[in-house]
């Protein structure tokens, strides 16, 4: 590996790493891992918390209650659900044994004395309870490391019926939990004067669910860019008329036609460009409003709310808190800014 | 607080693994041929794949447990499976149709149903899945369950004909000269309350 360069710090000369005398190669390693250090744990606010605390609960809240009516359909054991929940949950000890399910519960359940039924209804019920504390932010954590748990048990128990919003689901839950809750906009702080342990953490789960929807939109853009269908507007046009999702008359997206390889080809790049201009000042502001603006029409034009949402709450949380627009003046601040 | 190293190396093993994840299911899309890339990348894109999936410990047996850990991990973290969200091509959805055979004769059909719009959203999950290839073991126990639930509503059905198919929907163009969906049965299977037989 050649390394060439002059000034302080640096080889003079090119030549091998290994060569390199340590007092010049380590001041250099330092250096980046002091970057690093700075990237991962920016000084931060709580305000994405608090945004992130509340969607999440919106989330868990809107989870609950449209599941509610097919609750025990979906969860119930042979001979009482649609598919039984035995079946995914045999497919999930699959790959571990350990991975939490509903059947863990309904055992417990039955060993006090309480029916499948009985248990499946109180999880649902701790479900919606769980989603307004977080909403409210009352009992903060265990909030978040219940909703986490319980919501981890229906995903893997719905097994062959869980679809993509439950795993973006599971992570939101997962680095809500982790996070230095409670933020100050809660009933914890403001109420029972509790306070977070590691407040200088609040930068690293930010930047860590900043990350995570760099990995999510490169990887969804770069799949959809290797199909001809987003090429040519085909994708878009039969992710509108298929079942479920057709919510609109094909009549009407006939108008359109001409407009769909257009409408394809941008999403591709929205997504794929996302890692690159969310980070850049200037393009964020417009990039946050493609993306959110495409998360709700999928779940305006295609009913899937609980994806919709769900990457809402998270693009907000991660780089919608403190956005600066930009080209537009802003009145001087004395706080330092992550962004 | 713990140490910042700590929450650095996590944040490293974290990002490597969801890239793992991630990088498999891209080039089992391009291993599968479902991608817009030449057929001559298939065998590269399988054994990329596999390279991929090792540090995920797909390589090890059931019961390994250090598969069994990092599978645990994965599923708890909610980072199990890629983003690759009606990517590279939206195919075309599947149906599932029973018929109704009543003693006296008669047929009614039906389709398996949720009461909700969102777990509505999950059934097509799973006919989509019953649709893959790789779900084929799983298929006729499914079929039972649906069968058996619509025997839970409708008692007095004698017997019960599963039809599973493809629809594929019409083109822009084809929708445009009056062109609908159509329904290509893939499987049957005849179910009874006292015996089932595979046709």
């Amino acid at each position: 590996m050649k390394i060439g360069g002059s000034g302080p710090g640096t080889a003079q000369q090119t030549g091998e790493i290994a060569c390199l005398e340590p007092r010049t190669a380590m001041p250099l390693l330092r250096r980046q891992w002091q970057k690093l250090l700075e990237f991962l744990f920016p000084p931060e606010t709580s305000t994405w918390l608090a945004v992130f605390r509340i969607g999440m609960g919106l989330q868990i809240i809107v989870y609950a209650l449209f599941l509610g009516r097919d609750w025990h359909s979906l969860f119930s054991t042979t001979g009482k659900g649609l598919v039984s929940r035995e079946l995914g949950e045999a497919i999930a000890s699959f790959d571990s044994p350990v991975i939490p399910k509903l059947g863990w519960l309904v055992v417990f359940g039955q060993r006090i004395g309480f029916g499948e039924e009985t248990v499946l209804s109180i999880a649902w019920a701790c479900l919606l309870c769980i989603g307004f504390c977080l909403l409210l932010g009352l009992f903060c954590r265990p909030a978040a490391i219940v909703a986490w748990f319980l919501h981890l048990c229906a995903a893997e128990s719905g097994g062959l019926l869980a679809y993509g919003a439950d795993n973006l689901m599971t992570m939101a839950l997962f680095y809500l939990m982790l996070s230095p809750l409670p933020d100050p906009y809660s009933l914890d702080y403001r109420l029972v004067k509790i306070r977070a342990k590691d407040p200088q953490l609040l930068g690293f789960w930010r930047r860590v669910l900043q990350v995570h929807l760099c990995f999510v939109y490169f990887f969804g853009g770069l799949a959809k860019l290797l199909g001809s269908g987003w090429w040519n507007g085909s994708n878009l046009w039969r992710a509108l008329i298929r079942p479920p999702f057709n919510l609109l008359s094909p009549d009407i997206l006939v108008r359109f036609k001409y407009a769909l390889p257009v409408l394809g080809i941008s999403i591709c790049l929205i997504e794929i460009g996302y890692p690159i201009f969310i980070w850049i000042k200037k393009t964020r502001f417009l990039w946050l409003v493609c993306i959110l603006g495409m998360h709700a029409a999928i779940g305006l034009a295609m009913g899937m709310y609980l994806f919709a949402l769900v990457m809402i709450v998270l693009n907000l949380a991660a780089f919608g808190v403190g956005i600066r627009v930009a080209f537009v003046g802003h009145p001087a601040t004395t706080t330092r800014h992550p962004h | 607080m713990i140490s910042k190293r700590v929450y650095v190396a996590w944040f490293g093993i974290h990002f490597f693994l969801i890239a793992a994840v991630c990088f498999a299911g891209l080039f089992s899309l391009v291993a599968e041929h479902a991608t817009i890339l030449p057929s001559a990348l298939d065998t590269f894109a399988r054994k990329a794949e596999l390279a991929a999936a090792w540090p995920l410990g797909k390589h090890a047996g059931g019961t390994n447990p250090l598969r069994r850990s990092i599978a645990t991990y994965l599923h708890a973290a909610g980072i199990q499976s890629g983003y690759t969200f009606f990517a590279p091509n939206i195919p075309g959805y599947h149906k599932l149709i029973f018929e109704l055979n009543y003693p006296d004769g008669r047929i009614e059909y039906e389709s398996p149903h949720f009461k909700g719009k969102a777990a509505a959203l999950r059934l097509d999950s799973l006919l989509t899945r019953l649709g893959d290839n790789r779900y084929e073991p799983l298929r006729e126990v499914v079929l039972k369950m649906l069968a058996l639930s619509i025997w839970r509503e409708r008692p007095d059905v004698k017997k019960i004909r599963a039809t599973f198919g493809s629809v594929s929907p019409p083109s822009i163009t084809d929708f445009e000269h009056g062109k609908g969906e159509s329904f290509q049965p893939m499987f049957s299977y005849d179910f009874s309350l006292r015996d089932e037989n595979r046709r």
